[in-house]
């Protein structure tokens, strides 16, 4: 055979083969499931749709950073609780053991028309259906004068990262007997009791190395999550360290000048040595552009967390709005498992069971002194409804708070070991 | 040592606990392990394989009847742990009865 007639042969089975194609790609192609975020809420969605579609869905995360440093624990890294590794991990288990295809890129953009997510590269990725999980965006302009320029002065240290690291490095080196400035978000924002269990932190570092240091916390919000259980913390722990000063007394902040390191307030101008202040948050830049936002916050329906705008579009954990479900780390795990559930029941046709949902929120006051919030909720038509809830007691035995703080240790392996494995 | 703790542990509720389960075939002939699986969703956010450094135990591969009178214990309160209550009171038995044969379908590690 000449080698024309051998190309001529090759390219005749070539045809043959894709009519005989045909069929299959129209009728078997793989339906594309495209997540952006690789947290809580992304994470898990992506390892639950991969794993119990078994490869019938070809799923994609769109994640920027190669190593994930979890929100949840990092105040127990701030207060030497954990070290900074143990709350690090890598996306090998989604890639290796579930096939998901893993993409270290921005997600810059989406056209919903053409159901295409646009990349920070230049490439892009279509999709069937595409789960939003971006966590939150800050909202620097709900300060005065704060900014990302200012932000290595006064760290939010609220996304993790080195902003967490570099926040213990301050605090660790604040000046004998010097004033700590704790500025809490208002509210809503992502991980309610946050702010407090990293005062009791912080309070517990300077009890230890520095304890004629004092922490101001200039809170915008009148209460605060389990705002009972921290005070008496305190007051326990800490005595005469912790001042908490409600807008009312404070009449809000007019000013913040991060070069003097000064809070300016009708009640007096604060003078900090070291400092921590975490803006107003919305939902992570991408549901913005993606138009899935309505204000600061993207809505859902409950029964699936697809997006009341598009729906081929679904929005977990911070950027949801989740009605009574706290934006935490739990919340945005429970919530992927609703939404995987739904998308492959509507892409494969597997069997769609009830949703439910469930929320737990540790937090550590002191060296064994847990305490804990928690609930539970079904789908509403309209919103996602508490069915019912829990809190630790005041004046629980010491027992009972560590036992809860063993459990926290529990939990954390669990939820990780859920996302990344 | 811990295992062997817990599984004792549960197996004395079975015999303290109020459901009976001397007819377990019964109570377990509506399991659906696939609707377990997708329940089971709720449990592993805490709950994992392997060894654990935290006071949560591994009840992957534990026998079923023992999953469900620890689930019917915190159901009725008489086991202390109020994440554990909030979990199992919203549980029917089928639900009790598929978490349970889904778990114990599995491997330990």
């Amino acid at each position: 055979m000449s080698n024309f007639s051998r190309r001529k042969f090759t390219t005749g089975l070539a045809v043959g083969s894709a009519i005989l194609a045909a069929p299959s790609l129209a009728f078997g192609a793989r339906p594309r499931v495209v997540v952006v975020g690789g947290g809580a809420g992304g994470a898990t969605a992506s390892r639950y749709i991969a794993k119990d579609s078994k490869g019938a869905v070809d799923v994609t995360l769109v994640e920027a950073s190669k190593r994930y440093y979890t929100c949840f624990y990092s105040n127990l890294y701030l207060g030497g609780f954990r070290n900074y590794a143990s709350i690090g991990h890598n996306y090998y288990g989604l890639a290796v053991n579930n096939g998901v295809n893993v993409v270290h890129e921005w997600a810059t953009s989406v056209d919903n028309g053409a159901k295409t997510l646009n990349l920070g590269s230049g490439g892009s990725i279509t999709y069937d259906k595409l789960v939003l999980s971006p966590g939150i965006s800050l909202k620097y302009d709900s300060l005065p004068n704060y900014s990302p320029e200012v932000q290595s002065r006064m760290p939010h240290a609220w996304t993790s990262g080195t902003q967490v690291q570099l926040l213990r490095n301050q605090v660790m080196n604040m000046k004998k007997g010097g004033t700590f400035v704790m500025v809490p978000p208002p509210n809503p924002y992502r991980c309610p009791p946050g702010p407090y269990e990293r005062v009791s932190m912080i309070a517990h570092l300077f009890k230890q190395t520095n304890p004629t240091a004092k922490i101001i916390i200039l809170d915008p919000k009148a209460k605060f999550s389990k705002m009972g259980l921290f005070t008496a913390g305190w007051d326990k722990h800490y005595p005469g360290m912790i001042e908490w000063i409600d807008p009312d007394t404070h009449g809000g902040i007019k000013s913040i000048n991060a070069e003097k390191m000064e809070f300016e307030t009708d009640l007096d101008t604060f003078k900090a040595d070291a400092a921590c202040v975490v803006p107003g948050q919305r939902a992570g830049t991408i549901a913005q552009s993606a138009g899935v936002t309505d204000g600061d916050w993207a809505p859902i329906i409950p029964a699936t967390m697809a997006s009341k705008a598009d729906p081929n579009i679904y929005v977990l954990g911070d950027a949801s709005v989740a009605s009574s479900m706290p934006k935490s780390g739990f919340s945005a795990n429970s919530q992927a498992k609703v939404a995987a559930n739904a998308i492959r029941g509507e892409l494969t046709g597997s069997r769609v069971f009830k949703p439910r949902f469930a929320n737990t929120c540790w937090s550590l006051v002191a060296t064994n002194d847990g305490i804990k919030v928690g609930a539970n909720y079904k789908a509403g038509p309209e919103k996602i409804d508490v069915v019912d809830k829990f809190i630790s007691q005041g004046g629980e035995s010491a027992d009972v708070r560590k036992a809860t703080y063993q459990e926290s240790i529990g939990w954390y392996e669990g939820i990780t070991t859920d996302m990344f494995s | 040592m811990a295992r062997i703790l817990i599984t004792f542990a549960a197996s004395a509720f079975i015999m303290m606990g109020s459901i009976e389960y001397s007819h377990a075939d019964d109570f377990f002939k509506n399991a659906d392990i696939a609707y377990g699986e997708y329940l089971a969703g709720e449990c592993v956010t805490c709950h994992r394989s392997g060894s654990s450094e935290g006071s949560i135990p591994n009840i992957a591969g534990v026998n079923a009847k023992i999953i469900a009178s620890a689930l019917h214990a915190f159901q009725t309160k008489e086991r202390e742990n109020k994440v554990m209550q909030l979990v199992a009171e919203r549980l029917d038995n089928e639900q009790i009865a598929s978490l349970a044969v889904y778990f114990a379908s599995l491997t330990s590690d």
